[in-house]
């Protein structure tokens, strides 16, 4: 396959430090790929490897055919948008989208920019200064400021992380739509899985300066490799599989308690609307377990039997 | 009651103490005798016109401007890039950078002044003009680094990586983001600059000669000899033209802020 994307062994470091070694990596065209990962797996750096704020120390980057390993930001077409917005303070939310395009001398500003400012709902706002404008609000502005330079791949740091819940939901679902109409390919930075797991359509994990698993959403939450990968996808127990190598996780949900071989002690009960969130303290360690509501009910400090069912657990290649 | 009267009291004295003199010596400069005196004999603003009258005044007064137009632009020209460079990057030896730029407001003026005049001016024959303008330029660098550095802190990096990708050069995302948001501190840092280099007394003392005075030093010879109120009478216009300065920075870039 021809990849639009493509990103060639690439080693990336800050000063002595190395953040990414020997990452390959292919995207497709119209691709929305999320880089998942905790803070410091090196997830941030190979974006703005990408963006040409950083010059690897090896490797190679292409887009569409195009060695841009050496090239200056500006020359890559390639669109950022910035965890914290990165407006520019003294320009009017029109001028602010008028960046990039009036540097390109382009025809037809006015139109450009005001059909940028259309997709993101803000064409009331443009004589506003971005002081003046939500964080929601700004966040849009910065991705209609990307948008209308057309860029190749548009990437976006984080871009949810400063929003509050409801904002960050709107807003994912507003990515999406973007994303449907433009066909744009965009890698998205995130350490949220479940904002992966919403906007993907293929995940990149990442630990350590190293890819741990690609996938779709659903093989990564189906069918984790390692017990890093499945930690980060929502599962709670995560044990040595006793009868072969690699490893066993359950999610909360495939616990059973009441009855089984082990036993441990309620250390503690929340109530999370649709069922209740127990941790036991037992010899395995902590078991998380969701019990759905309107079942039995245990108290703190309550000694109970519970069991790892095999059929429910899923198997790991690896424990660590 | 008696904690308000104090307040005041404490307060009026201040305000006395600070704007005692300056009143005192309008009050001089209108008199209409020929001795600098207070309480005035009379009053006239006939010694406003002798100073606009007179020409060593004039003439110092073009150096002054001069020294404290030049020399600050030349101290911004330096400053604001080495600000830059300074918030901007991890640049060893940054901290001593700064420390060294901010000797010559450490070291008393009396000491650069000879020092200038005994190491520079006499050893390399450096004319006293040339001296003069790096010795301003060198008083006012630190105002220049300090003020501009502040304003750049506030001003993040990732607004300055947004314009590379949007098509900017390193020097245009400088000249169209950077610039445009420390355009205050560039300004305040202007007019610090300006008024310690037209007040500035101890150095230029060492570094003028015939035909080539500040008019700082132009008043005191000219009180050397003369005794009448038209120094008054400068003085009060120059107090003038500091507040009308400061005034206007105020009002239009909130100067405060900055200092």
């Amino acid at each position: 396959m021809s990849d639009y994307v493509s990103l060639q062994n690439l080693t990336l470091a800050y000063g002595k430090t190395i953040a990414v070694e020997g990452l390959n990596l292919g995207i497709a065209k119209g691709e929305l790929i999320t880089l998942l990962g905790p803070s410091g797996c090196g997830k941030t750096t190979t974006m703005r490897a990408i963006a040409g704020l950083l010059t690897p120390k090896s490797g190679k980057i292409s887009i569409d055919g195009r060695d841009v390993t050496r090239l200056a930001p500006s020359k890559r077409e390639v669109g950022l948008v910035f965890q914290s917005y990165a407006l520019f303070p003294h320009l009017s939310v029109f001028e602010n989208v008028a960046f990039g395009l009036r540097l390109r001398r382009e025809a037809d500003l006015d139109a450009k920019v005001m059909a940028g400012l259309e997709t993101v709902g803000l064409t009331d706002f443009a004589s506003r200064q971005p002081a003046d404008l939500s964080g929601g609000q700004q966040q849009r502005v910065s991705l209609a400021r990307s948008l209308v330079m057309q860029p190749k791949v548009l990437l976006l740091d984080e871009p949810l992380s400063n929003l509050d819940a409801r904002l960050r939901l709107e807003m994912r679902s507003e990515l999406q739509r973007v994303q449907k109409d433009t066909g744009i390919t965009m890698v998205f930075v995130t350490h949220d899985q479940s904002e992966a797991l919403a906007l993907a359509d293929r995940i990149v994990l990442m630990r350590d300066g190293a890819i741990e698993q690609i996938g779709n959403p659903e093989d990564l939450y189906n069918a984790p490799v390692s017990g890093f990968a499945a930690d980060f996808m929502g599962f709670e127990t995560i044990l040595p599989n006793d009868t072969g190598p690699g490893g066993l996780a359950w999610r909360p949900g495939a616990v059973q308690i009441g009855t089984g071989p082990h036993s441990g002690q309620i250390r503690g009960a929340s109530f999370a609307g649709e069922h209740w969130e127990y941790v036991l303290a037992s010899p395995l360690g902590d078991i998380k377990v969701d019990v759905p509501k309107g079942q039995e009910r245990f108290e703190i400090g309550q000694q109970v039997a519970f069991d790892l069912p095999r059929s429910a657990a899923v198997p790991l290649a690896r424990v660590d | 009651m008696n904690n308000r009267l104090s307040t005041w009291l404490i307060l009026g004295l201040t305000l006395t103490f600070l704007i005692g003199p300056f009143l005192i010596i309008i009050a001089a400069a209108l008199s209409a005798g020929n001795n600098l005196a207070f309480p005035p004999q009379g009053l006239s603003l006939k010694w406003f016109i002798k100073v606009f009258e007179t020409d060593s005044f004039r003439a110092s007064f073009g150096v002054s401007m001069f020294l404290a137009i030049g020399g600050t632009f030349c101290a911004l020209c330096l400053g604001v890039p080495a600000a830059y460079a300074m918030t901007r990057f991890k640049v060893p030896g940054a901290e001593m950078v700064k420390m060294i730029v901010s000797s010559p407001i450490i070291v008393p003026g009396i000491i650069v002044g000879l020092a200038l005049l005994r190491y520079f001016v006499i050893p390399l024959g450096v004319g006293i003009g040339p001296a003069l303008f790096l010795a301003h330029t060198a008083l006012v660098l630190p105002y220049a680094v300090r003020v501009v550095s502040a304003s750049m802190e506030n001003l993040r990096a990732d607004m300055e990586e947004a314009a590379l990708l949007l098509g900017c050069t390193r020097f245009g995302a400088f000249r169209r983001i950077v610039l445009p948001n420390i355009r205050g501190g560039i300004l305040a840092a202007f007019i610090l600059g300006f008024v310690t280099s037209f007040n500035q007394v101890p150095v230029s003392l060492f570094l003028s000669g015939p035909g080539l005075r500040t008019l700082p030093i132009d008043m005191i010879a000219y009180m050397e000899i003369n005794y009448d109120p038209s120094v008054a009478a400068l003085s009060a216009l120059l107090a003038f033209m500091s507040i009308g300065i400061i005034f206007a920075a105020e009002r239009f870039i909130g100067l405060s802020r900055y200092v």
